[in-house]
């Protein structure tokens, strides 16, 4: 269920569009969802470490949001997700993911709470068809406000800081709160494991909010980043991209491409005791054939793409993202390996690395050591009130 | 509140079965029937026909599950010839698999009758070992028990396959998906004879005769040879006999209990809640209810969202109107004999009439020209005719359940002078005699009965909707994903036709228990 965009229409704007353009150096622009979203705007180095080291600004208009609303609004997601959303509260946001009646992901998302029974479903794949269905039945009401509500994320050590410089005081915001502000909703999440916010407004107020942070932010070292910078950060936070580390189940084709949350390390996003939800059956008798792990890859090449093999010798499975983490000086990589491989003591697993330099093709093996939890996880993402720097 | 082994809802003919089969393995059983009346579909006050009026598959292999031994119903049954009417023309008489105009002539095209109800009774037989048990497949494991036996009857069932010999086994291959119009016209001309099995074919469906399928409706209709039998004392004698049986086995039956909620604790049933507020507990639920509707007692947030879409969409769209008219004496039918008065009478003149019957019901409207099957059924058993009254039983299609405007009083109006208008061109005295007349439409007998679009079957009979995917994909094998409750009723595998082995098979599978 990707979006597939009309040839004659083409990527269309944005909301903030006018000043991204005005910001393209490097002119790389791709496809989001219909949109086009710059893949670098100066340089993939100026930007990453603006977004570790200052704060970096990345427009998420156009991720796909969805509001549920009506007295049977929270059935229907408990319904739809894998984890208990009576225990995220209203003014919280929390992470989910939903299965098909196989128990493999669909998509994964951020539910946020803005009431009893008012939701808002933030997620990467196309859902209103499949929300309505969820929702057949209930007293509910599913609202697309893809093109309605436009969210920039503002991630970073000084986010805080340009919120602050901007009048946006939100000291007392813990991760994953939100809060209205004005005519502006600010949560406390994002994509890249550090201090930062995400600034959700009506998509003709963008402009003007960007602009207002715009100039606050030149102190703090703020820049406007593209996806590819952002990709490096989500990768070190180990968080995962729909359709690169998992297939969504309702756009593969083919039989078994999908995974169950057990088997992208998600089990903790599973409550086999909250009652039936979609999947809940297949998922109690689901053994898993796979795990996503995260392992340091020997050397420094990046291993984005390489199969893995178990001794050297027998294919196991494959990398779904590999980069060189400038902030972790690590070679890290998420990737797929075959049960019972992946839970192996000593692990000897391997990844065969291609490599072209200046024309020629190598192949390497490198070595994987798994590795738990995060690859970067500071301090200061969780401290509240946060830092300013 | 009370505690049974199982509790069955709905006390239609496969929820009387299912209690009493359930009753006879040893289980306490409580059926619970919404209205006063037992029956469902095949339900009668009195001895006169109200909805179902013939039994054509009522198998002894139900009547052997239900405790009613191997030697008869204990009701009597009279087979029925069947007459093709034939307006301004020879009527038909059928017997069987013989045809022959009813003064007696032979048929010119008897041979090729003959041969063609033989090759489909022969495909009939070989179709019911796949009706009379559960779908194949599941999710048994094959070194268990059940599943072996499965595979054994799969494997019996190519062997029939095999045993037909190729040339007949390659025509069966080629014929049964496709639709009974070029089947039927590939061996007769078409007139009444071919209209009375185009008729047949489709009777209750959504379809007409070149609709793709219809070959399997008309094999399944002939599935037991194809009799037609008329119950003495009426299909309450039948439906007295089963509730008789289910009583025998032990089954509680409480008339006017309407089941209003599916009590579940985990994700599993535990029980039933009453309309009035009674709690019955048990840790099986049989439901003959419509899938949906089932899974909306059980709360649909207890099923998955592919679960509820597939049940939301089962085709369920009723086509068949039945119309009871009270006459003041027994019609006249030009160039019939008074001996087959009684008979069932088919006014479906050809094959090709019956198509054009079914063109306006696409497009959500009735048939100007009604295919009838029509039944005095007080010339066979008296006690059918009601207080003096003739009783004229018709089954009218198309008459579609979803009709544009709606079943409004108007259009039950023009439905009944269009049949009674039909029944006029070989009985031109009817009209006259009609003294009395109830016309129930789709939207009535959903009414009564909740199948859905009051359709004959609880779901369309199509090739969408058979065996392992009957009623939908992942509903095929009784069980709805919530442990302990199963589906009973005609939705299921193999379907309605006052059969009961929906019933039956449910109860095996709710005994965990292949047949």
């Amino acid at each position: 269920m990707s979006v597939v965009t009309d040839p004659k229409t083409g990527l269309i704007d944005g909301p903030v569009h006018d000043r991204l353009a005005a910001l393209s150096r490097a002119r790389g622009w791709y496809g989001w969802a219909g949109y086009a979203a710059p893949s670098v705007l100066d340089t993939v180095e100026f930007e990453y470490f603006a977004l570790r080291n200052q704060c970096a600004l990345f427009d998420i208009s156009p991720m796909h949001k969805y509001r549920l609303t009506g007295p049977d609004a929270t059935a229907v997601l408990n319904r739809l997700v894998t984890r208990d959303v009576t225990r995220i509260r209203p003014g919280r946001v929390g992470y989910a993911v939903w299965c098909d009646e196989e128990g493999m992901v669909i998509d994964d998302g951020t539910l946020f709470r803005l009431g009893a029974q008012d939701w808002r479903l933030c997620c990467q794949e196309p859902m209103l068809t499949w929300l309505i269905e969820a929702a057949w039945g209930f007293d509910a009401e599913v609202r697309d406000e893809s093109d309605t509500l436009a969210g920039l994320a503002l991630q970073g050590p000084t986010a805080f800081a340009v919120l602050e410089a901007a009048g946006w005081d939100v000291a007392a915001l813990r991760p994953f709160d939100h809060a209205g502000l004005g005519e502006v909703m600010i949560s406390r999440t994002g994509f890249t494991g550090d201090l930062g916010y995400e600034i959700w407004m009506p998509w003709a107020d963008a402009t003007a909010v960007w602009d207002r942070l715009w100039a606050a932010g030149g102190p703090w070292g703020l820049r406007a980043i593209g996806y590819a910078a952002l990709n490096i950060a989500r990768i070190e936070a180990g968080f995962l991209t729909a359709g690169v580390d998992f297939q969504p189940v309702h756009a593969t084709e083919r039989l078994h491409r999908g995974k169950t949350p057990f088997e992208l390390g998600l089990g903790r996003m599973v409550d086999m005791t909250k009652g039936h939800f979609n999947g809940r059956r297949a998922l109690a008798k689901a053994r898993p054939r796979s795990l996503l792990m995260r392992v340091d890859v020997e050397g420094f090449k990046p291993a984005q793409g390489a199969l893995v093999y178990h001794r050297k010798r027998r294919e196991v499975g494959h990398v779904t993202s590999g980069v060189w983490s400038p902030t972790a000086k690590r070679n890290i990589a998420l990737a797929h390996v075959a049960l019972p491989w992946a839970t192996r003591t000593p692990p000897d697993l391997w990844a065969e690395i291609y490599t072209l330099e200046e024309g020629r093709w190598d192949t390497r093996m490198a070595r994987l050591t798994p590795v738990e939890g995060a690859f970067f996880a500071p301090q200061r993402a969780r401290a509240t009130p946060p830092g300013r720097t | 509140m009370s505690r049974f082994d199982a509790i069955v809802i709905g006390g239609g003919i496969n929820g009387l079965v299912a209690a009493a089969v359930l009753g006879r393995r040893g289980r306490s059983v409580c059926l619970l029937e919404r209205s006063d009346r037992l029956g469902g579909m095949a339900g009668a006050e009195g001895a006169y026909p109200r909805m179902a009026h013939l039994l054509y598959n009522l198998g002894p292999l139900v009547r052997k599950d239900i405790g009613l031994g191997a030697r008869d119903w204990p009701f009597r049954t009279v087979a029925l010839p069947t007459v093709a009417l034939n307006p301004g023309g020879a009527h038909v008489r059928i017997d069987g698999t013989e045809a022959r105009f009813v003064d007696g002539r032979p048929h010119p095209d008897a041979a090729a009758y003959r041969a063609l109800v033989t090759r489909l009774g022969g495909y009939g037989a070989l179709l019911r070992r796949l009706a009379e048990a559960p779908p194949p497949g599941g999710d048994a494991a094959w070194t268990d028990p059940a599943a072996l036996k499965q595979m054994l009857r799969l494997g019996g069932f190519g062997r029939a396959l095999r045993q037909m010999g190729k040339a007949e086994m390659r025509g069966f291959l080629k014929v049964l998906l496709s639709n009974a119009y070029d089947l039927i016209l590939d061996e007769l001309p078409d007139g009444p004879l071919a209209g009375a099995l185009a008729a047949d074919a489709v009777r209750g469906l959504a379809m007409g005769p070149r609709s793709p399928g219809t070959v399997f409706s008309l094999v399944y209709r002939h599935g037991h040879g194809g009799t037609v039998s008329l119950p003495v004392g009426g299909m309450a004698a039948v439906v007295a006999a089963l509730a008789e049986a289910a009583r025998a086995a032990g089954a509680t039956i409480r008339t006017g209990t309407a089941a209003a909620r599916l009590l579940c604790e985990g994700d599993r049933v535990i029980g039933v809640e009453t309309g009035a507020g009674e709690v019955l507990m048990a840790s099986r639920v049989l439901s003959s209810a419509a899938p949906l509707a089932t899974a909306r007692m059980a709360g649909l947030d207890r099923f998955d969202i592919e679960a509820s879409r597939r049940m939301r969409l089962i085709r369920a769209r009723g086509t068949v109107a039945k119309i009871n008219l009270r006459l003041s004496a027994l019609p006249r039918i030009d160039g019939l004999p008074d001996d087959l008065l009684g008979a069932r009478l088919l006014l479906a003149p050809s094959a090709e009439a019956v198509e054009t019957a079914f063109n306006p019901a696409k497009y959500r409207q009735m048939s100007d020209e009604p295919i009838l099957e029509a039944l005095l059924p007080g010339v066979t058993d008296p006690a059918q005719d009601a207080g003096g009254a003739v009783a004229l039983s018709i089954i009218a299609q198309y008459a579609p359940s979803d009709l544009a405007g709606g079943w409004t009083d108007a259009a039950r109006d023009r439905l009944l002078a269009a049949v009674v208008g039909r029944l006029a061109a070989v009985a031109p005295d009817l009209p006259g005699l009609v003294a009395g007349a109830e016309v129930l439409c789709p939207d009535r007998i959903e009414a009564e009965t909740g199948a859905p679009g009051g359709h004959w079957h609880h779901a369309e009979l199509g090739l969408d909707q058979l065996l392992t995917i009957r009623p939908a994909n992942g509903l095929g094998h009784y069980a709805m994903g919530l442990a302990g409750l199963y589906l009973c009723g005609a939705a299921t595998h193999p379907g309605g036709d006052v059969m009961g082995l929906s019933g039956r098979n449910a109860a095996l599978a709710a005994l965990g228990d292949g047949p």
